[in-house]
C-alpha cells in the first residue's frame, strides 16, 4: 500500500512517555513510527525494534579496499620505476606494509562516513515538516504516517501516553 | 694609493663590456697544433687540448689545457713533461682563475696628472714608452727592467731588447729564491748553480727547511719523486727527516721531524760530518779530504752541536749513522737566515761525504732557479731610484712593494722615477705605483717557453683568443724597437717570429733528423723539446776547508719570539692570492681558509695568555702588523710563523684587506755572502689586542676520537700481512645487485697522500663548484666534493698529521639512497651513487643519512662574477639553489670515455678514465678504474695488503678502498 | 553536573559562542601580527634560499623538523582522549574532548606545513605526493619522508572527519538557535540534522567506527615519525625504542597543550561546571603515566648507549650531556620525567595555577626534547672533521614562532564559532527526563 504523506507529530517532555506511546501504537498495530530526540538513546531503538547498522559493511569495504590499494600501488609503482636505493630489493615488503596499513585506515574512514550519510540519507535538504526544534534541544517527538481517518484514534492514544501536544503534518 | 684603486675598478668596469664579446671566438687562434685534434676538427661541444707550460711558479710544468668553443676551461699535467709527468699542484689547477680574473686590467691604462687612472690606447702607451726610451738612449743606464725568473726565449729577448736601447739593468727577482743554495755550490765545487736532487732514488732524505713538497724548487716533480721514494717495497720503504723550527706541510710528511733552533741546521749537518767521521763512516771520501774535514768541524762534536741546535746529541749521532749507512742518501737545504748560505754549503758538505754528490745530487740538469737576481740588486735599485738615477722603470710580472721588506719604501722610489712602466696583468700593489700599465697576456694567452731545467725546453702556446686588449711582452719590445727604429736590430716582426728563430737554433742542435716544420710542430703537440743532460762531475774546491761558519743573527729583543715567514704552500709568494679556488682551499695543516695567521707555540701562548682566534699586534724593530693567534704544536717553542702571500693593499676583491703581510717586519739588510734575502731575521714581540678575530676552518674536530677513519700500520707489520687481507664479511640481507658491464671504483694510498690539496681544487674546476666565501665556510658551507681530511694523532705539543681525501664513497648499500622520497639519488648499475639534480626537492634527509658527510646543499644561488663565468665546464651542470649536490666520479668524463671507446669500437682501457682529482694527483696517491675488470690498477691495488674502507662496520660497502698509511717511526742508526 | 537541565545545557554552552569582548579582540590581532610576521620569515627563506637559516653541514634539520616533529606530537593526545577513551566509554571524556580534538586537528594544519618549509625547493613539494609524474616516475615508498606523507595526511582526513562528524547533532543546536549568515552556516554544518531515530542509529555506529579506526593511528602515526629517524644510520637516531619513545612524548605533550588550553577556557566562558577539577586531574594522572613512560625511554637511552659499547653512540650522548646543546638536555630530563611527578601529590595535581604552570613546562620540554634529539645527533655525526654546530638565525625563531600564532589563529576562531564542549554527549551522560523518576529535563 502507497505511503501516506499525511501524519501527526507526538513531542513529549519524558522519555518514558515517548516509549509508552509508542508501544501503545505498535499494539494498535500502527507501524510507520519515526523518534526525533536530542540525545540517542538505545532504549528507543529498541521500542522501534530497528535493525543494526549496516554501516559496519562500509567500513569492512573501505578497509580491505584501502589494503588492496596500498599493495597494489606500492609494489606496482616500485617495479615501473625499478631503480635501486641502498641496495635494498625493489619490492621491499616491510616499509610498502606501513603504507598498505595507512591505506587502510584512510579507506576505512571515508567509506564509513560515506555509508552513514548514505544510510541516514544525509545531507538533507529539506528539514521535514514534522520536525521542532525543540526535539534537538529537550524534548522528545513522535511522527505517525497514517491516514486521516486514523488521526483522532492516534491522537488519543498520543495523549493517553501524556504527549504536551500533538500537531497534523503533511496533507 | 686607495683613490687610485677605487678608480682603477671603475675603469675595469668599462672594460667589462668587451669581456664578453672577448670569450666568444669559436675558432682558436690560428697555426695553433692542438695536442690531440687538428683544429680543422673542431666541432661545437668536442674539447680541443693544448699542450702548454704552467708560468704560476718558476717550476715549468708541463701543461694541457682544454678549450671548448674557444674557452680554456680546465688545465692539466701534460704526461709527456719529464718535471711534472702529467700531474698538478692547486696553483697550476687555478691558473685559470688568473685567466678569468674579475680584477684583471682589461686595456692600456695611464696614471694622469692628478693620479687618477684613466683608459689609453696601445699606441698611444707604446708611443710614451718608446720616446721616453729614445730620449734615454745614450745616457746609458738610466733604465731599469725587473722581471721575475724569465727562462728560454723571451729572456733572450728581453736582453737583446735592452741592449737594442741603449742598455740599463736587468733584474730576474724572485721573492721566493735559492740564491744561498746557488752560492754554497760555488763555494763547494766552484759551480754556481741549483744541482739536481734526485729524491727519487734517495733511501735517506733529510731536509734542512726545505719544503720540497710546496714551495721549494720543483714541487710538483718532488712531490712525484717523494712518492715513488716513499713506496712500499718489500720489507722497506724511503725514510725521511724532516729539520727545521716549523713543521711545514713537508716535514707534516716525514717519519720525524727535528725542530731544531731557527738557522741552526748548517751546525747539526756539520755535527752529523763530525759524527759521521768519527765513527768512520765517510768510507767515499779520500784520505786526504777526510782530515781536512776533520779539521773544519772539529768544534762540532755532537754534544756542542746538540748544544746549539737545541736536541739531544743522540739524535745528532743517529742522524749521522743512518745518514751515512743508507745509500744513497740525500739533504736538502734551504737558507733562509742570515746564514743561509753557510746552511746550504754545510749540508752541501754534508751530502759530499756521505758520498751523494754525483748520485743524489747530479750537477746536471741544473735548475734554471740559479739564474735568478739576488736581492741585493733589487735593494740597489731601490736605492738609485731614491737618489733619482734612474730615469725608466720597466716591471713586468713582479711585485716587489708587496714581497720586499721594503715594499713601502720601493714605492715612494718609485714616485721618484719620471717614468714607471708596468706590464702587470692585475691592479697589484706595484702596477697601481706606475704611470702606465700595458698589460701582458696571461700565460694562457700568449707564445712563449720555458727552460726549467738545462735541456727541458717547455714550449707555451697560446690556448684561447686574448680575453682582453692585452699584448704580450715580447710584442710590445718588439713594437716599442720598431717605432724606434731599431728594426737591424730586432727585425723580428713579433715576438712568435722571434720564437721561432730560437727554436730553428734548436732544430739545428737537435740535429735535423726532420724538417723544421714537423719538428715545430712535434714540438708543439709534446709540449716542447726534452732532451736528456748529463751531469758533469764537480771536484771539491780545497777553499772551502777555511770557510768560517756564522751564527745566524736576529734583529729584535732576545725575549721576542723569532719569526719565520714561509712561502704559502697556496699562495707562493702572493701573486696568486686573487684565485678565490685558492682562498676557499683549506691550509694543508690548519684547514684555515680566505686567511692568514700567526703560528704560536702553545706553551708560549699560555706564558702570553694569548688564546686561539685572539688578534696580536705583532712587533719587530722595522714595524708592526696585526694577525690572529693559531695555536700549533707545530713551531718550535719560542718561535712563531707566518704564510706569506696574504696581507693585500690591492690585487683584487679577492685578494685585498685579508690577514696581513709580514715582510715588511723584516730587516733588509741582505745575506752577506749570498745577497739574498733572509726571512728568517728577526724577533717580534707579541701582544694581545684584545679583540678577536674570526678564523673560517673547514674542520670539526681534528683528532681522530678513536673511529678509525684515518687508519695506519707500522713498517714492521705490513710484511705480516701476507694474504690480502679480506673485508670483513658481514652478513647481508639482500642480495648482491648486479653491475652489468663497469663497477667504477676509486683506490686512494694513504701512504703516497701528502695532503697537498691539488685534488681539491682540480674537483672545483672540473665540476663547477662554486666559491661560497669565509663567512659561509665559518658556517660549515663550503661546497668541496672532495677535501683533504686532517688528523693530528700526535701528542698535545708534538703533531703528527694524518691526511685523508674524503669524496663519496659511491656505496653499493648508500644510506642517502633509500631515505631519498624522490628518488633523486639511486644506485646506477656501473656502481655510481648518482644524483639527479633537477630531480632533488631539498629534504636534505640523504646529507643527514650519509656517514661520510661528503653531500653539499645548495644554500644560496651561485655566483661567478663576470667573467669567471667562461671557465664553466659546459659538461656539467651549474647546480641551483636549494638541490643538493656532490662528488659523481667525474661521470661525464666516464661518459666522454665509454664514448670515445664505442666510437673507436673497443673496450674502455684501463686508465683512459680519470676523474679530475686522480688526474692531478702528484703522488698518484688516488687510482680510478673498472672493478670488474680485474687487471685494472684499481682492481690490483684494492687487493694490496693495506687495504680499507672507511666505516667498514656500517656496511655501506662503498666503492673507494684506502690503503693505510705506513708508520716508519723516528730514523734508526 | 548531574543537577543539568537539557535546555540549560544548551544555554551555558552557546553562552560561549556570544559576541566576543575586546580581550578577545586584541589578542587575535595580536596573534595575527606575529603570525603575519612568520609567513614574511618564510617568504624571505624562498627568496634567499635555506642559508638563511642557521642550519650547516652536517645539521642539516634543526628548528624545522622539530617543529613538525613536536606538532604531530601534540595533535595525539586529541585523539586519544576522543578515539580511545571513547572506545573504553570513560564518562569524563564528554567535556574535554571537542577542545582536544580541536587541539589535534589544529595541531595537524600547523604540522603539515613544515614538511613543506623545510624543503630546498617548495614550490616542487607536490612531487612527494603519490601520483605519475614525468617520465612515469613515482614517490619511493622505500623513503621514511614519503611515509611521513601517508601517515600525516591520512591522520588529517580522519581527525577532520571525526571532528566533524562529532559537530554535526550540536550544530543542529546551534542553527536552531541562529539568523541570517550565522544561520546559514550552520545549517551546513549541521547537513540537514534533525534527530531522528534512523539519524541517530547510523550516527552512532559510523561514531564507533571512526573512533576504532582513529585509535591505531595514535599509535602508528608518531611510530612513523620516529621512523625518519630511527630508519637512519645516524648515532643517536638509530634506536629501536623510537617508536615507542616517541608516541609516548607525543601524547605526553598533547595532554600538556590541553591542560594549557583548557584552563584559561574553563575561566573565560565560565564553565567550571562542564570542566571540572576532576576533569584536569585525569588528564594530570595520564601525564604522570606518559611522563614515566618517556622517563623511562631517557633512562634506556642512556643505558643502551654505554652497554652497546658503540663508540659514536657512547660520545654522541656524552656530547648531548655536556656539549653546547646540554643544557636544553637537563632542561628536556627536569621538564619531561621530572617534574610531572609531582602530580603524585593530589594537592598539586587539583590545583590550577600548579596544573597550568607544569603543562607550560612539559610543553617547552617536550619542544626540546625533539631538537636535542635531532641537532645533537647531527652535530655529531661518525666524521669528527665534520662535526659542526646549528645556531638559529632570526628566520629560524620567527618562521617557530609563526607556526604557534598559525595553531592559535584557528584555536580563537574555534572558541568563538564552535561550541567548545560537546552538547549531546554532555547530554547524554545527564540521567534522561522519565516521569516515573520525576526527573525533568
Amino acid at each position: 500500500m502507497a505511503r501516506p504523506s499525511a501524519g501527526l507529530v507526538g513531542s513529549f517532555r519524558h522519555l518514558d512517555s515517548l516509549l509508552e506511546a509508542i508501544s501503545r501504537l505498535h499494539q494498535a498495530g500502527y507501524r510507520d513510527l519515526q523518534a526525533l530526540s536530542p540525545v540517542p538513546h538505545h532504549a528507543i531503538d529498541e521500542a522501534l525494534k530497528k535493525p543494526p547498522s549496516p554501516v559496519r559493511v562500509f567500513t569492512l569495504i573501505g578497509c580491505l579496499l584501502g589494503a588492496a590499494t596500498g599493495l597494489v600501488l606500492t609494489i606496482a609503482t616500485s617495479l615501473h620505476v625499478s631503480l635501486i636505493t641502498g641496495g635494498k630489493p625493489i619490492v621491499s615488503i616491510p616499509p610498502f606494509l606501513i603504507i598498505v596499513f595507512e591505506l587502510t585506515i584512510l579507506f576505512g574512514g571515508l567509506l564509513t562516513l560515506g555509508g552513514m550519510l548514505l544510510n541516514a540519507r544525509l545531507p538533507l535538504v529539506h528539514i521535514v515538516p514534522a520536525y521542532d526544534p525543540r526535539f534537538s534541544e529537550d524534548r522528545f517527538g513522535l511522527w505517525i504516517r497514517c491516514e486521516v481517518r486514523d488521526f483522532d484514534p492516534v491522537t488519543r492514544l498520543l495523549e493517553s501516553a501524556d504527549a504536551e501536544a500533538v500537531h497534523r503534518v503533511g496533507e | 694609493m686607495e683613490v687610485n684603486r677605487r678608480d682603477f675598478l671603475k675603469i675595469i668596469g668599462i672594460g667589462g663590456a668587451t669581456a664578453a664579446m672577448a670569450g666568444c671566438g669559436t675558432q682558436p687562434p690560428e697555426s695553433l697544433i692542438p695536442y690531440v685534434v687538428p683544429p680543422e676538427e673542431i666541432i661545437p661541444g668536442e674539447a680541443t687540448w693544448y699542450a702548454t707550460v704552467c708560468r704560476e711558479c718558476p717550476a715549468g710544468c708541463g701543461m694541457l689545457v682544454k678549450t671548448m668553443e674557444g674557452r680554456a676551461i680546465k688545465v692539466e699535467g701534460n704526461p709527456d713533461h719529464p718535471v711534472n709527468r702529467g700531474r698538478l699542484c692547486a696553483r697550476g689547477q687555478a691558473s685559470l682563475q688568473g685567466l678569468y680574473n674579475p680584477d684583471r686590467i682589461r686595456q692600456p691604462l695611464r696614471k694622469g696628472t692628478d693620479g687618477t687612472w684613466g683608459p689609453t690606447s696601445w699606441e698611444e702607451g707604446e708611443k710614451v714608452l718608446a720616446a721616453r726610451l729614445a730620449e734615454l738612449k745614450g745616457r746609458g743606464g738610466r733604465v731599469a727592467l725587473v722581471t721575475p725568473l724569465v727562462t728560454g726565449s723571451l729572456d733572450r729577448l728581453i736582453d737583446d731588447w735592452l741592449r737594442a736601447v741603449g742598455g740599463g739593468s736587468r733584474l730576474r727577482y724572485e721573492a721566493v729564491s735559492h740564491e744561498p743554495l746557488r752560492e754554497a755550490n760555488r763555494l763547494a765545487f766552484g759551480v754556481a748553480a741549483v744541482p739536481f736532487y734526485d729524491l727519487e732514488q734517495a733511501e735517506l732524505i733529510l731536509s734542512f727547511g726545505a719544503d720540497f713538497l710546496e714551495t721549494w724548487l720543483s714541487p710538483v716533480e718532488h712531490a712525484r719523486q717523494f712518492g715513488a721514494m716513499r713506496t712500499y717495497r718489500d720489507g722497506r720503504m724511503g725514510r725521511f727527516a724532516y729539520i727545521g723550527p716549523r713543521l711545514s706541510l713537508t716535514g707534516a710528511n716525514a717519519d720525524e721531524w727535528i725542530a731544531v733552533r731557527p738557522g741552526t741546521e748548517g751546525v747539526l749537518a756539520l755535527g752529523m760530518i763530525h759524527a759521521i767521521l768519527a765513527e768512520g763512516l765517510a768510507t767515499a771520501l779520500p784520505a786526504s779530504e777526510e782530515a781536512a774535514f776533520r779539521r773544519l768541524v772539529e768544534r762540532w762534536t755532537p754534544v756542542e752541536t746538540a748544544e746549539q741546535a737545541g736536541i739531544s746529541p743522540d739524535k745528532v749521532r743517529v742522524l749521522a749513522r743512518a745518514f751515512a749507512r743508507s745509500r744513497p742518501s740525500l739533504a736538502v737545504a734551504d737558507g733562509r737566515t742570515s746564514n743561509g748560505t753557510d746552511i746550504c754549503l754545510a749540508i752541501t758538505l754534508l751530502n759530499y761525504v756521505a758520498g751523494n754528490v754525483g748520485r743524489t745530487v747530479r750537477f746536471g740538469p741544473t735548475a734554471a732557479a740559479g739564474r735568478t737576481s739576488p736581492y741585493r740588486e733589487m735593494r740597489t735599485l731601490l736605492q738609485s731610484m731614491e737618489k733619482g738615477e734612474v730615469s725608466l722603470v720597466l716591471l713586468a710580472g713582479v711585485n716587489p712593494a708587496f714581497t720586499l721588506p721594503e715594499g713601502e719604501r720601493f714605492r715612494k722610489a718609485l714616485e721618484k722615477v719620471p717614468l714607471v712602466v708596468s706590464f702587470a696583468s692585475f691592479p697589484d700593489e706595484t702596477a697601481m705605483a706606475s704611470h702606465l700599465i700595458l698589460p701582458d697576456h696571461t700565460f694562457l694567452e700568449g707564445w712563449s717557453d720555458a727552460e726549467p731545467w738545462d735541456g727541458i725546453q717547455g714550449l707555451q702556446q697560446p690556448t684561447m683568443r686574448p680575453l682582453y686588449e692585452t699584448r704580450a711582452l715580447g710584442d710590445i719590445l718588439l713594437s716599442v724597437a720598431k717605432q724606434m727604429g731599431l728594426q737591424q736590430q730586432l727585425p723580428w716582426e713579433d715576438f712568435p717570429a722571434y720564437l721561432k728563430e730560437q727554436w730553428k737554433g734548436l732544430h739545428r742542435q737537435s740535429g735535423p733528423a726532420e724538417d723544421f716544420e714537423t719538428f715545430w710542430a712535434r714540438a708543439l703537440q709534446r709540449g716542447g723539446l726534452f732532451r736528456p743532460v748529463p751531469s758533469r762531475p764537480v771536484r771539491l774546491n780545497p777553499e772551502v776547508f777555511r770557510h768560517r761558519f756564522e751564527a745566524p743573527r736576529f734583529a729584535g729583543e732576545s725575549e721576542g719570539l723569532t719569526l719565520i715567514p714561509y712561502p704559502s704552500p697556496i699562495f707562493y709568494d702572493g701573486r696568486t692570492a686573487n684565485r678565490p679556488w685558492l682562498q676557499e682551499l683549506p691550509d694543508a695543516l690548519t684547514q684555515i681558509v680566505w686567511d692568514n695567521w700567526i703560528d704560536i707555540h702553545p706553551a708560549d701562548a699560555k706564558r702570553l695568555d694569548v688564546s686561539e682566534g685572539e688578534l696580536l699586534r705583532v712587533q719587530s724593530p722595522l714595524g708592526h702588523v696585526e694577525l690572529p693567534a693559531h695555536l700549533s704544536g707545530g713551531v718550535r717553542l719560542g718561535t712563531a710563523a707566518v704564510a706569506v702571500g696574504q696581507g693585500h693593499s690591492a690585487f683584487g676583491r679577492y685578494a685585498e684587506g685579508r690577514g696581513a703581510n709580514p715582510l715588511p717586519l723584516l730587516p733588509a739588510e741582505p745575506e752577506t755572502a749570498s745577497g739574498s734575502q733572509p726571512w728568517i731575521a728577526t724577533r717580534v714581540l707579541v701582544t694581545r689586542t684584545g679583540r678577536r678575530h674570526l678564523l673560517a676552518s673547514t674542520v670539526g674536530s681534528d683528532r681522530p676520537h678513536d673511529r678509525g677513519i684515518i687508519q695506519t700500520i707500522p713498517l714492521a707489520e705490513v710484511q705480516r700481512l701476507r694474504h690480502p687481507e679480506k673485508h670483513p664479511h658481514l652478513l647481508q640481507m639482500y642480495p648482491e645487485h648486479p653491475h652489468p658491464k663497469h663497477r667504477w671504483g676509486m683506490t686512494i694510498d694513504l701512504n703516497a697522500c701528502i695532503g697537498c690539496g691539488a685534488c681539491v681544487t682540480a674537483c672545483y674546476a672540473e665540476n663547477n663548484i662554486p666559491v661560497m666565501g669565509k663567512v659561509q665556510v665559518a658556517k660549515g658551507r663550503e661546497m668541496s666534493w672532495i677535501r683533504v681530511q686532517r688528523v693530528d694523532e700526535g701528542a698535545s705539543h708534538h703533531p703528527e698529521h694524518r691526511f685523508l681525501p674524503m669524496l663519496c664513497q659511491h656505496c653499493d648499500h648508500a644510506p642517502c639512497e633509500p631515505v631519498c622520497p624522490v628518488y633523486a639519488t639511486y644506485h646506477n648499475p656501473e656502481g655510481l651513487n648518482v644524483q639527479v639534480y633537477n630531480r632533488c626537492v631539498g629534504t636534505r634527509y640523504c646529507s643527514n643519512n650519509c656517514p661520510y658527510k661528503v653531500r653539499r646543499f645548495n644554500w644560496f644561488m651561485a655566483e661567478w662574477p663576470e667573467p669567471l663565468h667562461l671557465q664553466l665546464n659546459p659538461d656539467v651542470t651549474v647546480r641551483s639553489m636549494g638541490v643538493m649536490e656532490k662528488c659523481t666520479f667525474c661521470v661525464q668524463r666516464i661518459q666522454g670515455g665509454k664514448l670515445q671507446a664505442k666510437a673507436e669500437g673497443r673496450a674502455v682501457r684501463d686508465g683512459e678514465i680519470v676523474p679530475a682529482c686522480a688526474q692531478t694527483c702528484p703522488t698518484r696517491a688516488i687510482v680510478f678504474g673498472d672493478l670488474k675488470d680485474l687487471d685494472s690498477e684499481v682492481s690490483q691495488r684494492s687487493k694490496d695488503p693495506r687495504r680499507y674502507r672507511v666505516l667498514e662496520h656500517l656496511n655501506t660497502q662503498p666503492a673507494i678502498t684506502y690503503l693505510k698509511k705506513i708508520i716508519a717511526g723516528p730514523v734508526e742508526g | 553536573m548531574s543537577d543539568l537541565t537539557y535546555s540549560q545545557v544548551d544555554r551555558d554552552i552557546l553562552r560561549a559562542m556570544q559576541a566576543p569582548g575586546r580581550l578577545y579582540y586584541v589578542v587575535f590581532f595580536a596573534n595575527l601580527l606575529v603570525l603575519a610576521w612568520g609567513i614574511f620569515a618564510w617568504q624571505y627563506t624562498i627568496y634567499r634560499g635555506l642559508g638563511v637559516w642557521g642550519l650547516t653541514h652536517p645539521v642539516m634539520w634543526a628548528m624545522d623538523i622539530t617543529n613538525f616533529v613536536f606538532w604531530v606530537g601534540i595533535a595525539h593526545s586529541g585523539t586519544l582522549i576522543s578515539a580511545i577513551l571513547y572506545l573504553f566509554r570513560v564518562r569524563w571524556r564528554a567535556s574535554v574532548y571537542r577542545t582536544a580534538e580541536a587541539v589535534t586537528v589544529f595541531a595537524l594544519l600547523t604540522a603539515g606545513l613544515f614538511p613543506l618549509i623545510h624543503l630546498g625547493r617548495p614550490w616542487f613539494f607536490y612531487w612527494l605526493l603519490p601520483y605519475p609524474q614525468g617520465g612515469g616516475l613515482w614517490v619511493n615508498f622505500r623513503s621514511p619522508l614519503v611515509w611521513d606523507v601517508f601517515a600525516v595526511m591520512t591522520y588529517m582526513i580522519i581527525s577532520v572527519l571525526f571532528f566533524f562528524t562529532g559537530l554535526v547533532p550540536d550544530v543542529a543546536v546551534v542553527r536552531n538557535r541562529t539568523t541570517g549568515w550565522r544561520h546559514r552556516f550552520y545549517a551546513f554544518l549541521a547537513q540537514g540534522w534533525q534527530g531522528t531515530d534512523r539519524q541517530w542509529r547510523h550516527y552512532k555506529a559510523a561514531y564507533l567506527f571512526l573512533a576504532a579506526l582513529a585509535t591505531p593511528l595514535v599509535v602508528s602515526v608518531h611510530s612513523v615519525v620516529s621512523w625518519d629517524f630511527a630508519q637512519s644510520v645516524v648515532a643517536g637516531w638509530h634506536s629501536t625504542i623510537f617508536a615507542p619513545y616517541f608516541v609516548a612524548g607525543a601524547i605526553h605533550s598533547g595532554l600538556a597543550m590541553v591542560i594549557t588550553l583548557l584552563i584559561p577556557l574553563r575561566r573565560i566562558f565560565r564553565l567550571d561546571t562542564y570542566l571540572t577539577q576532576t576533569h584536569l586531574e585525569n588528564l594530570a594522572k595520564l601525564i604522570i603515566l606518559t611522563g614515566l613512560i618517556v622517563g623511562y625511554a631517557y633512562v634506556v637511552e642512556t643505558y643502551i648507549a654505554w652497554y652497546s659499547n658503540n663508540v659514536p653512540e657512547w660520545q654522541r650522548f656524552v656530547y648531548q650531556v655536556t656539549g653546547e646543546y646540554a643544557v636544553l638536555f637537563w632542561i628536556m630530563i627536569l621538564f619531561n620525567s621530572l617534574v610531572p611527578l609531582l602530580f603524585f601529590v593530589k594537592r598539586i595535581r587539583t590545583s590550577t595555577p600548579w596544573l597550568f604552570g607544569i603543562s607550560i613546562l612539559i610543553n617547552i620540554g617536550m619542544w626540546c626534547e625533539r631538537f636535542v634529539i635531532i641537532v645533537t645527533g647531527l652535530a655529531h655525526e661518525y666524521d669528527p672533521y665534520s662535526w659542526g654546530l646549528f645556531i638559529p638565525t632570526w628566520v629560524d625563531i620567527s618562521i617557530t614562532l609563526g607556526a604557534f600564532a598559525w595553531f592559535f589563529f584557528w584555536f580563537l576562531l574555534f572558541a568563538k564559532f564552535l561550541p567548545v564542549i560537546s552538547i549531546v554527549e554532555v547530554k547524554e551522560e545527564l540521567p534522561p527526563p522519565m516521569k516515573s523518576t520525576g526527573s525533568e529535563a
